[in-house]
């Protein structure tokens, strides 16, 4: 296996000291680089999370949405 | 082929309930087609033909009785092998669970039984339902039935082939990223993802939590809206399923869509779309708009955020659940899959619950903007012409496979993260004899909306009556 970029070493790092978890082949390698990508595109919509946000919300908006009706 | 084995769902049952067959001759023409066939296909995981002859016979006897028949009685089905029938295998397409015996039945299961329906085998999938393409080393590739080195789409890839090659008239699929659209779609069937909540999910293989959805595949919108009359509706072995009421899908079925208005989004959705994929898109609006829908550009709302959040929220669910079989076994994970679960592992905790705490805001955005102005929006399920199995081959190192599996599933992801009910229904077929299918999404619980829109297309279109030809 080539020499990793530092991103993808230190993250190999990360999920084996948190979920005892080792890289099981090399496109679990390019797979992570990815992540990079996960990183710009959170990146860009920082900001956007309330202070009140909480995922229990979801429920109520699959009711609130179903009561939207076409304006005429 | 069989004349039985062709009938759509709606017209088996039918033809068993006014006693033109019974339900000895349909399973029988069923797996006529399945002897014909599996070789080529390889949908199926296991056959019970002991048990199903044993509960034809029993369904005939009951109709013989003068009893009360339910809306699928009769009805040999096969589904999903992720659904839990107590003490039969439910391999879940993997090596992991290759021997797994559940002992508890899944609620969907059992509410097809209770209407009268019995299931004879397990279907082909992905592996622990986690890919689009419908690869699996473990049970061998599903081959599309129209094509065989094509894809089938996945995750439900037996799901679909078996509906289209008419080993049975529907099959129960799930659908967390697309898994009931997409395999919907390459094999030229119908297929519904219910709104979030919509059916329980008890006894059925989790993926995500969140995202999962238990949904039927069929020839037909109305065999679509009588298998989900069955399964719809609370379930209390499932505190997470809705207690909206259940309407009867097939009352609205009358083919008259004036007043409807069809939203074709502007954004997302056609982007790098192939030619073909576009005029098949095209045409199917011409036929919407005959019966008297009004179809209307839109451009949609928070793309960027239904995008971004619902990439995370599902892969970090499936991490999790899978956490422990990656740390003893993951060589017995497919490449493909247990790279993914690897690279999971390193997403942090505050972007899931950001994804996660923006759904529900995300989703009334969408639904404001939306549905004000659209009772249904229409994009291509598959925006691209399918790909071969060997093109998208991530385990066997295929150049851009990734990239070519990516844009099979581009579609179908988004509206998991919204939660909203989407229908795929076939709409023709690529210049390599492949479908293309017409991808319909409605507000939450408007099912109804959906398989009306469908139905009305199918009366004036030959698709979804088409066999496959199982081209080598």
């Amino acid at each position: 296996m080539s020499e990793k970029p530092e991103f993808v070493e230190h993250t190999v790092a990360t999920i084996a000291q948190w979920h005892g978890v080792t890289p099981p082949n090399a496109v679990a390698l390019r797979m992570v680089e990815d992540l990079q990508k996960t990183i710009a595109d959170f990146s860009a919509l920082r900001g956007k999370l309330r202070f009140e946000d909480e995922p229990s919300s979801f429920s109520a908006a699959l009711l609130a949405a179903a009561a939207v009706e076409v304006t005429p | 082929m069989s004349a039985l084995a062709d009938l759509s769902l709606v017209d088996a049952v039918d033809a068993m309930q006014a006693g033109t067959a019974s339900s000895v001759e349909v399973l029988t023409a069923c797996l006529a087609e399945v002897d014909a066939h599996e070789s080529a296909v390889n949908a199926t995981t296991w056959i019970d033909r002991e048990a199903a002859f044993a509960a034809a016979k029993a369904a005939d006897a009951l109709r013989a009785s003068g009893a009360a028949l339910g809306k699928l009685h009769g009805l040999p089905l096969a589904h999903k092998d992720m659904y839990y029938q107590a003490g039969r295998l439910s391999s879940c397409g993997s090596m992991i669970r290759g021997d797994f015996h559940p002992d508890i039945t899944a609620t969907v299961v059992d509410r097809m039984s209770a209407a009268g329906a019995y299931a004879f085998a397990g279907l082909n999938m992905a592996e622990f339902a986690q890919n689009g393409t419908g690869h699996n080393r473990h049970f061998g590739q599903c081959n599309n039935p129209w094509r065989l080195p094509y894809l089938t789409g996945g995750s439900s890839s037996g799901s679909g082939a078996a509906v289209a090659a008419r080993f049975t008239y529907a099959a129960l699929g799930s659908d967390t990223g697309g898994s009931i659209r997409l395999p919907a779609a390459a094999n030229g069937v119908s297929g519904i993802k219910p709104t979030q909540t919509r059916v329980s999910r008890y006894g059925v293989m989790p993926l995500s939590f969140s995202a999962d959805n238990v949904g039927p595949l069929a020839r037909t919108a109305r065999d679509c809206a009588r298998i989900l009359s069955v399964i719809a509706g609370h379930d209390p072995l499932d505190p997470t399923s809705a207690s909206v009421a259940v309407p009867d899908y097939e009352a609205g079925l009358d083919g008259d869509l004036r007043g409807l208005k069809v939203g074709v989004p502007v954004n997302y959705f056609f982007d790098d779309a192939d030619d073909a994929v576009r005029a098949a898109i095209d045409a199917s609006l011409a036929v919407l708009a005959a019966r008297g829908a009004t179809i209307m550009p839109i451009t949609l709302p928070v793309m960027d955020e239904i995008l971004t959040y619902g990439s995370v929220m599902s892969r970090c669910e499936g991490a999790a659940i899978h956490a422990q079989w990656m740390r003893e076994r993951a060589q017995d994970y497919a490449i493909h899959i247990n790279s993914r679960l690897f690279a999971s592992l390193a997403v942090p905790a505050a972007y899931y619950v950001e994804a996660q705490s923006r759904r529900g805001p995300v989703l009334q955005a969408f639904a404001a903007e939306v549905f004000s102005q659209v009772h249904v929006l229409a994009t291509p399920t598959i925006k691209v012409c399918l790909p071969t199995l060997a093109e998208t081959d991530v385990d066997a190192g295929a150049p851009d496979a990734v990239s070519k599996s990516t844009a099979v599933v581009a579609n179908t992801r988004p509206f998991n993260y919204l939660g909203l009910p989407v229908l795929s229904i076939p709409c023709g077929f690529d210049p390599n004899g492949l479908p293309i299918s017409l991808q319909l999404a409605a507000k939450p619980f408007a099912e109804a909306i959906l398989f009306k829109t469908g139905d009305a297309y199918q009366r004036d279109t030959p698709w979804h009556a088409r066999r496959p030809t199982f081209q080598p």
